[in-house]
This record gives structure tokens, C-alpha cells and sequence, in this order.
């Protein structure tokens, strides 16, 4: 099961073990470097616990970062996951597993919205405590203490790489459902009257959009059994060549299962500037504004749209 | 369901196979109605050039995945003369595909990725792509 | 497989069925040009709503049977195209030029019997 949902984190971020073993390479991360931190196991079992007390002795006094750890149920959670992280680092096999555990912590880490400023600097302070503790158990030969919290190094920031991609895709993830919402909404089409489409579209047209719109017209148009649609563009953004371009292909879609298009909301400007393009306009059938459009659909659909008289009893006057 | 289907195209009723076996394969890899519809429609204009210019070949379509991302990737091959002018070939712009046109520059508007490669008295090669959105 | 031909007063309705091969498609151009000749017919729907790709040789074909049809007297409507298929077809740059479409069977004979064919104007 966890193997499971580690699977699903390297899909998502796409990091195979091939991206994996390139960042190694990168780091010039390899088995001697593996071996290294193993021997530090033993060390690190010791060290674990007043290193953790330090370390969130130094989140507490911070406003910010001690606001995570209001609840002290929480805390000593916190810590015994914080405690086994750490002794992660030196217990060897940094394989998939390990990336994928590495980029579920990094997951949990952007949920409760821990800015990457704590989490680095939190982090910076572990290493020195490390540090500080692996060269006085080397005590004698500080080239190897050096050798091995290099290595440490290097595991360290490939966890630290790790994170941030965990941030910025949760980012990006956000954003692009938000995008989605915004695109579900912005493509309504309406019946306003039998046979009678109201297409009104407002904002930035890019292709993918363009697609939207056109595939929610057609289904619509077979949907209502719809004869006219009259396709507002008013509150499109600019309107250059190749939005030009889209919004004709969606007429010439709507033409071929039998609906005809009025579009409206093209200013007289806009319309200069695209036939000084080259752009077919005359395809379209354009009315100013929107009023006007739809008179025109009710026309050719047939319909008379005529004011009642007022009502003779009101004789109100001023 | 298998990973790729392989159509001969010998005759113009193979079109029609193929262009139904990439649906399938399109429906199964998770691809929209709509979609499912581009890639037929890509794989019937392949199909159909390699009759009329060829006369025979074959049309690969093979379900792709590229780290999260599901793809059809259609391959239409045939030993026949070649394109003289593979950029010529490919420049239609918007204009409608007559029957002069290859309609090469309407495939690759329905599809994501689009490579052509040919060389004269070998044989050409499409090759098309299309994620699933 | 013949693509049936049905005739409703001096119209002739024709279904295509999916899946119809390019010969199958070639015949039925042949068989709707000598049936419009037979009953001197003065409209022709064809409906495509079987059809689930429409590429550029049944489009052409299409418009080559309207041609057809016309040169012998009778007005053509193409109806039934799926929202998908209109859809592939625009994108493909395809286009049914002059000959008319409409939603369905019964749009496409309103639309004959109310001789607003070909150019989609005003109905006067």
C-alpha cells in the first residue's frame, strides 16, 4: 500500500529511476558515498535525540515557526517523525522507496503551508549540529569527519530537491485546477428561446480554449435541436488573427449540423484590422451589438417580437 | 488489450479497418469521444494517401506512455515513390484539403506530434501523436 | 453494402451507414445520380448520422453526389453530422462548401420543402 502511493508521487512529479540516478550523478552521489553514511548510523542513534531537542528548542523561539506546534501532542509526534527522518539519512538503500518517501514528507510540509524559508533553514541547522558532533566523534581524523559529512551533504540536498519539487507541483496543481474551474465556467451556452442559442463569450481565447468552446457548442446545438446560436463577443480580450481564426472555425462547425451563427460584439475596429489581415470575415454574419443579434436570430427563426399597448385603465399621470 | 495494432493497408476497405482499430485503442487508453474522433480521422487521411500514392503499406498504432501522460502514437508506412518536397507537402495553412492536396497539413493539425520523413523511390513514413488531455 | 435510397414524395433519402468503404461510397454516388434520374426527384437528404469519421474523401464524395444530384435537377441536404465529427472536419480544414446542412432527417426536409436551399438568406 505505501509502495502503492510512493508510486503515485514519482508519477505525478514524473521522477523515475532514471531522474533519480541523474541527480545522483549530478551530486556524484555513489555506493562509496552509501557506505560512508551507514558507518554513521551508529553515531547518528546516539546524536538523534539532543540534535531533535535542539532543533525545535530553535523552532520555539521563533513566532512562526513555533505556531506549528501549539498543541504539544503534536510536538512529540512531530519529533518522533523528525527523529526517524534523520536516522533515515544513514541507513543506506536510497532507492525508489526512499524518494518516495522522501517526496511524501515534502507533500505534508507544503499542506500545513510550512514556507520553504523554515523548512530550509530548519534544515541548515540540523546540518551544523551534525557537523559539529560527526567532527568531534572523528576527533582525529578530520579528513574522513569531512569525507563522510560530504556525503551526508549530498544525500541532504537531494532530499532538499526533493521537497521543493513536492512544493512547487502542489503549486502548480492548485493553479491548474483553478484554470479548470474558471474554464467550466466561462464556457456556458444558453437557450433563450427554442432553436435559440446564446453563446456569450468573455475573456482570453487560446486554443485549448477554443476547443472548450466549440465541442460545449456542438453537443449543445444537437442537445436543443438549436437553428441559430448568436455567439457574443463583447468581453473577448483581443481579438487578433488567430482567435479570428477560432472563432470561424467554431462557425463553420456550427454550419455543418445545420446551425447558423450570428456574431455580435465585434466593434467596427477590430473588424477593419482583421480584413486588413486577411481574415475571411465576410463568412461571418456580424451584427454590432448584442440586442441586435438577437432580434436577428428571432427574425430568422421566425419569430415577431411586438410591444403590448400599454393597459387603458392606467390613467396615472404625473 | 494489446499495446499496438498492426493494418496492412492493401486495399481502401483497410482504411477503414485501421482507422476503426485506432479508436478502439484510443477508447481503451482513456481518450474522449472527441478525441477518439481526431486520431480516426488523422489515421483515415494517412491510410487513405498511402493508397492513393503507395498502394500498400502499413499503419502501427500503439498505446504510449510518457511518465504520467497517456498517448496514442499512429506510424503510416509505405515503400512507395516518396515526397518530392516534404515541406511543400506539409504547407497547406488553413486552406481546405483538395484533391490535390495530401492532406497532411490536416492530420497534423488533429494530432500533437507530427513527423514526416521520405525519401524518393524508398518510401514514406508519418508519424503522429496525440496525448490524452 | 448498398446504402438504402428511400423516396418520400419527390424527395429521395439516403442513409449512410458507418463504416462504408470508399467503393461502397463511389457506388452510392452512382446509384443516387441514376435514381434522381428515375424519379426525377427535386431533393435529396443524406444522412450521415452513422457516420462516426468524416475524412476528405467522404467529404468530397459528399460534395461530388450533390453535384450530381444538382446537374439532374434536385437540391441536396446533408444532414446528422455528429458534433464530433463537424468538429474533426473543421479542424481538418473540410468543408461542405455549397451544399447545405441541416441538424436531421426533419430539418433537412423542412429545409428542402421550404426552398431556402443554398444560400442560408432571408425567407423573404
Amino acid at each position: 500500500m505505501a509502495a502503492q502511493q510512493g508510486q503515485v508521487f514519482l508519477d505525478e512529479l514524473e521522477i523515475d529511476e532514471a531522474e533519480v540516478d541523474r541527480r545522483k550523478e549530478f551530486l556524484e552521489f555513489g555506493p562509496a558515498d552509501e557506505e560512508a553514511l551507514e558507518t554513521l548510523n551508529e553515531l547518528a542513534r546516539k546524536y538523534a535525540d539532543p540534535v531533535i531537542e535542539d532543533l525545535y528548542r530553535h523552532f520555539l523561539a521563533f513566532d512562526e515557526t513555533k505556531a506549528f506546534f501549539r498543541d504539544p501532542r503534536v510536538l512529540t509526534r512531530v519529533k518522533g517523525l523528525q527523529k526517524e527522518y534523520f536516522l533515515r539519512l544513514t541507513q543506506g538503500d536510497y532507492g525508489a522507496d526512499y524518494v518516495a518517501n522522501r517526496l511524501r514528507i515534502g507533500t505534508v510540509h507544503e499542506s500545513i503551508n510550512l514556507a520553504p524559508k523554515w523548512y530550509l533553514g530548519g534544515y541548515n541547522f540540523y546540518l551544523r549540529a551534525v557537523a559539529s558532533r560527526v567532527f568531534e566523534a572523528f576527533g582525529k581524523t578530520p579528513e574522513k569527519a569531512l569525507s563522510v559529512f560530504q556525503s551526508l551533504m549530498k544525500l541532504v540536498f537531494m532530499d532538499i530537491g526533493l521537497a521543493v519539487d513536492t512544493y512547487i507541483f502542489a503549486r502548480e496543481s492548485t493553479m491548474r485546477k483553478q484554470q479548470e474551474a474558471i474554464q467550466e465556467l466561462s464556457t456556458p451556452v444558453l437557450q433563450i428561446r427554442e432553436r435559440l442559442l446564446l453563446l456569450p463569450i468573455i475573456g482570453i481565447i487560446d486554443s485549448q480554449r477554443a476547443r472548450l468552446i466549440t465541442e460545449s457548442l456542438l453537443q449543445a446545438i444537437r442537445a436543443n435541436r438549436a437553428k441559430v446560436v448568436v455567439m457574443d463577443i463583447t468581453g473577448v480580450g483581443t481579438i487578433d488573427s488567430k482567435v479570428a481564426n477560432h472563432l470561424i472555425q467554431t462557425v463553420s462547425a456550427a454550419k455543418l449540423m445545420g446551425a447558423s451563427v450570428i456574431v455580435t460584439g465585434l466593434s467596427a475596429e477590430v473588424a477593419q484590422a482583421l480584413v486588413s489581415l486577411g481574415i475571411a470575415l465576410e463568412k461571418l454574419n456580424t451584427v454590432g451589438d448584442l440586442q441586435g443579434g438577437i432580434e436577428e436570430a428571432e427574425r430568422l427563426l421566425g419569430y415577431r417580437v411586438s410591444r403590448l399597448p400599454a393597459p387603458a385603465s392606467d390613467t396615472r399621470s404625473a | 488489450m494489446p499495446d499496438d495494432v498492426r493494418v496492412s493497408i492493401n486495399s481502401e476497405s483497410d482504411v477503414v479497418t485501421a482507422r476503426q482499430a485506432g479508436r478502439q485503442l484510443a477508447a481503451a487508453a482513456g481518450f474522449s469521444s472527441t478525441d477518439q474522433t481526431l486520431i480516426a480521422t488523422a489515421i483515415s487521411e494517412i491510410a487513405r494517401n498511402i493508397i492513393v500514392y503507395a498502394h500498400r503499406g502499413e499503419m502501427i498504432v500503439s498505446q504510449l506512455q510518457r511518465q504520467s501522460r497517456r498517448g496514442i502514437r499512429v506510424v503510416g508506412r509505405d515503400q512507395g515513390p516518396g515526397i518530392e518536397n516534404t515541406e511543400l507537402a506539409l504547407s497547406d495553412g488553413y486552406s481546405t484539403a483538395n484533391s490535390l492536396g495530401m492532406g497532411l497539413p490536416g492530420a497534423r493539425r488533429l494530432m500533437d506530434e507530427f513527423n514526416l520523413s521520405s525519401s524518393l523511390g524508398i518510401g514514406t513514413t508519418v508519424t503522429m501523436i496525440k496525448w490524452a488531455r | 453494402m448498398r446504402v438504402p435510397i428511400l423516396k418520400q414524395g419527390d424527395v429521395l433519402i439516403a442513409s449512410i451507414q458507418a463504416a462504408l468503404s470508399d467503393q461502397e461510397l463511389l457506388n452510392f454516388r452512382e446509384a443516387l445520380a441514376e435514381q434522381v434520374g428515375a424519379y426525377r426527384a427535386r431533393g435529396v437528404v443524406i444522412d450521415v448520422t452513422a457516420l462516426d469519421v468524416l475524412d476528405s474523401f467522404a467529404t468530397r464524395t459528399l460534395r461530388d453526389v450533390a453535384h450530381a444530384a444538382r446537374l439532374r435537377g434536385a437540391k441536396t441536404v446533408v444532414v446528422g453530422i455528429q458534433p464530433e465529427v463537424a468538429f474533426a472536419m473543421v479542424q481538418l480544414g473540410l468543408a461542405l462548401e455549397s451544399v447545405p446542412t441541416a441538424l436531421d432527417l426533419e430539418e433537412g426536409m423542412a429545409l428542402l420543402t421550404s426552398g431556402r436551399t443554398g444560400d442560408g438568406g432571408d425567407a423573404g
